[in-house]
């Protein structure tokens, strides 16, 4: 076998290997185009090859003129495929010199195929032999055509676009790159030119090796795209790898992971996620399935905070209850964040759950005790009332009984009067109205129920306990000066919670005065609009406050000789659920004055709200 | 009502207009003459010196107590009967009506009955007073009528003394004294020396000789 066989078949079938392996490469993953236009430029230089070796073994001036026919055609292949890689892979390049080129280049094809024998010559009148690698290869003689000038403009053309996109990935500061593609198709375009003109103008005599030189560029750009390859799996490895040390700090503190795909509808967990869902470990799970898990009190509530933040692109937080094979409910707290694919589609969700059944047992401990101390201090507070609560009973029922008797003795006379019966009789009936909205008012702050939110008027909270508490401030010789600012908008609360912080507060106060002089025992009460708030302040004019008026918020701290010390730490209780604040502060002059400030129902309260307020509320739900 | 109430003005002070209307209606179903109020200015304005009358007070006024009313009302030289009504009777709230000056202290709701045998009472203490007040008044008009030897003479002779004790003191004749003597019970219109002691005790004469 001759020399000039074996280096022009090797160099065919290494690039139809590099070839061949990258287009499984593209097969793949075939989002990366860089791949097949690599593929497509190696099988064209192998063409190349094939083409040249038919015409260095050429007998007649006709085999010679169809193989150097149809070494244009892999020619053309990877000219279109090299300006495409150059445009993808490296991203640069002017758009419209790559049309320029690859059109060029087409009208060459299409003048090789049209005109004369072929794109180099008009007609190949003989054959020339000449040594090659010590044996005797064929070389054409002919007339050359003048088509030929259009592939050589178009190399001209190459040049211009490759220098033009290497000085944009040189100044991106990928330089080896640059170098390396870039030059490699400087230095074929140069050579395919020179070559092409010195033989034109019959200066050199020697046989077409395009190849060879395309080979060098094919090499080059292998060399990039396996590079490229190498990062990409270093980079996955290292997902992994982080994905692997995020899953471990996730057990470790007890969460489990999860990530929903939405396209195909599946939820990946983590082993303690799927242990949480009771889940076999290896089981694959759809979202359905998921859901199912869910308690169906709360399903509803998961699914449209899911739905809210798919729809509004916000973090995702939940708690609720998993119901497991074993019937065994546990409480779990979910948070999860949206990922949206290119086109903004939310594409995945991703997220970390955590049981929390024990706190939720502790805070619902906690919440009834916390009801039952408070139901305690109402009781207490209302017994200490009771004699004011007995005058504002029985004033409708000393009118109830005054108009009653009054009648009768109206109706015994002769003749009985009747003209004022009759307004007698409406007079009654609104005290004895009046006597059951008060034992209806009392009942309310008496009764031991669970705490139930409602749009609720502060003014209003601070007018039925003003009215609670009337008697009893006269008779502690107190005068109250109310400034409760109109149009107040409204807030969201429980009622009698509210009322109870009211009635803490202001009874504190008139104790606190309790040592004051007669005619200086004066109450203060206002209320204003804050950003976004309400407050109501209570001011006494007693002796004042400790140095740290903080300490007055701590359970069983007391300066009454029969306190409990719970009123003001119940007051904080209060107010801290309902994401408001309590504080004091002495007044300059004299006394004290407690603040509180209790945020602006939002609008459309009461309905369904955001992920977060969803979470907050959460042991409001389905009751 | 069989018997027709005694003579007089009966005062009702409720910071309740409802409470002052039922008690007015009451009141007045049974004859009595009535006026209510229900502020403590508008009580006093109203409220004549030396008006026959009494006076039905709830304690649990917001502007004043029970002590302080009638304070002002000695003040003002009008000590009328105060009924004190209460919506609670504890012990130091009634302690401080009597003090006040209650002549009656009713829980509320109060029973019409007893109202107004309350009422009818502090009316009838009212017109006491109002008399005892009225023969005063005469008794001291008599007593300005006397000569100021005469005066003297009655403190002696209201103090005890014989008339011949003070002649001495006076340093005139018994004659003389017996003379003033006669004119001094005839001005005062008294048939016996005990009526006389009697009248000097109710208008304080002799009093102050002795101090």
């Amino acid at each position: 076998m001759s020399w000039v066989t074996i280096i022009w078949s090797m160099t065919a079938s290494a690039c139809l290997t590099l070839a061949a392996i990258h287009l499984l490469v593209w097969c793949q993953r075939r989002a990366v185009w860089a791949d097949l236009l690599f593929a497509l430029a190696a099988t064209g230089t192998a063409g190349l090859a094939f083409c040249e070796l038919a015409m260095m073994r050429a007998e007649t001036p006709g085999q010679f003129a169809t193989a150097l026919r149809w070494f244009h055609l892999p020619g053309w292949v990877i000219i279109v495929a090299v300006v495409a890689f150059v445009r993808l892979f490296l991203e640069a390049g002017r758009p419209w010199l790559a049309w320029s080129v690859c059109a060029l280049r087409t009208v060459a094809l299409f003048l090789n195929f049209t005109v004369g024998d072929n794109l180099n010559f008009r007609s190949v009148e003989g054959l020339r032999s000449i040594r090659l690698f010590g044996e005797s290869v064929s070389i054409a003689e002919g007339v050359p055509n003048p088509c030929m000038l259009v592939a050589q403009f178009g190399m001209v053309l190459i040049v211009i676009f490759t220098v033009d996109a290497a000085i944009t990935v040189w100044r991106r500061g990928n330089r080896r790159l640059a170098l390396t593609v870039g030059g490699g198709i400087v230095f074929v375009a140069l050579v395919g030119l020179s070559q092409g003109v010195l033989r034109f103008w019959g200066v050199v005599h020697a046989p077409i090796t395009a190849s060879l030189s395309f080979t060098v560029l094919v090499v080059a750009m292998g060399y990039e795209l396996s590079r490229e390859t190498l990062r990409a799996a270093r980079l996955s490895e290292e997902l992994r790898d982080s994905e692997a040390r995020l899953t471990l700090a996730a057990e470790a503190a007890g969460f489990g992971v999860w990530m929903w795909t939405v396209d195909t509808n599946t939820v990946w967990g983590s082993e303690r996620w799927l242990r949480l869902f009771g889940f076999a470990p290896d089981a694959n799970v759809s979202f359905e399935q998921a859901i199912q898990r869910i308690h169906p009190d709360d399903r509803e509530r998961v699914k449209s905070a899911i739905r809210l933040a798919m729809e509004t692109r916000a973090g995702y937080g939940v708690d609720y209850r998993v119901v497991l094979p074993d019937r065994s409910v546990r409480w779990i707290a979910a948070l999860g964040r949206l990922y949206a694919a290119a086109g903004g589609k939310p594409a995945r969700m991703l997220g970390a759950a955590v049981d929390i059944t024990e706190r939720k047992q502790a805070e619902q401990d906690l919440l009834q005790q916390r009801n039952e101390l408070a139901h305690l201090s109402r009781v207490t507070t209302v017994s200490a009332l009771s004699g004011s609560l007995a005058h504002e009973l029985n004033q409708p029922l000393g009118i109830i009984l005054s108009n009653a008797q009054a009648a009768q003795e109206l109706l015994q006379q002769d003749p009985p009067v009747l003209t004022d019966v009759r307004e007698i009789l409406a007079d009654i009936v609104a005290a004895d109205r009046r006597a059951a909205e008060i034992i209806q008012r009392l009942r309310a702050l008496l009764k031991r129920d669970e705490t139930s939110r409602q749009p609720l008027s502060l003014n209003e909270i601070l007018d039925v306990v003003l009215r609670l508490v009337r008697v009893d401030l006269i008779d502690r010789g107190i005068t109250s000066v109310c400034d409760l600012a109109p149009d107040l908008p409204p807030i969201t609360g429980d009622r009698v919670q509210l009322q109870q912080l009211a009635l803490n507060l202001i009874l504190n106060a008139a104790d606190a005065m309790a040592v004051n002089a007669p005619g200086t025992r004066r109450l203060h009460i206002t209320t204003s609009r804050q950003p976004n708030a309400v407050r109501a302040t209570v001011r006494d004019e007693g002796p004042g406050l400790p140095a740290d008026s903080e300490v007055l918020f701590q359970p069983f701290f007391t300066t009454k000789p029969h306190g409990l010390g719970m009123g003001l730490a119940i007051c904080r209780t209060i107010v801290a659920a309902h994401q408001g604040r309590l504080w004091a502060e002495p007044h300059p002059a004299q006394g004290a004055i407690f603040h509180f400030e209790l945020p602006v129902a939002e609008e459309g309260a009461g309905r369904e709200r955001g992920a977060r307020d969803a979470r907050e509320e959460a042991p409001a739900y389905g009751q | 009502m069989a018997n027709d109430p005694p003579p007089g003005t009966v005062f009702l002070l409720d910071d309740e207009p409802e409470m002052v209307k039922a008690l007015t209606r009451l009141l007045r179903a049974n004859q009595f003459e009535v006026r209510g109020f229900t502020s403590v200015r508008a009580f006093l304005e109203a409220c004549q010196p030396q008006e026959l009358a009494c006076l039905v007070l709830d304690v649990a006024m917001p502007e004043l107590d029970g002590l302080e009313l009638q304070q002002r009302l000695t003040h003002r030289g009008m000590a009328i009967p105060i009924i004190f009504l209460t919506g609670h009777g504890d012990i130091p709230m009634s302690v401080r009506a009597i003090k006040a000056g209650a002549t009656d202290f009713l829980t509320k709701p109060v029973d019409g009955a007893e109202l107004l045998r309350a009422v009818r009472a502090a009316l009838q203490t009212a017109h006491t007073r109002h008399e005892a007040r009225a023969g005063i008044a005469a008794l001291a008009a008599r007593l300005a009528t006397l000569t100021p030897r005469e005066r003297e003479v009655m403190e002696h002779v209201v103090a005890g003394r014989l008339n011949k004790q003070i002649a001495a003191d006076l340093g005139t004749g018994e004659q003389n004294i017996k003379l003033h003597r006669a004119h001094l019970m005839q001005k005062m219109a008294v048939a016996s020396l005990a009526d006389l002691v009697r009248a000097a005790e109710r208008l304080g004469v002799g009093r102050s000789g002795e101090r």
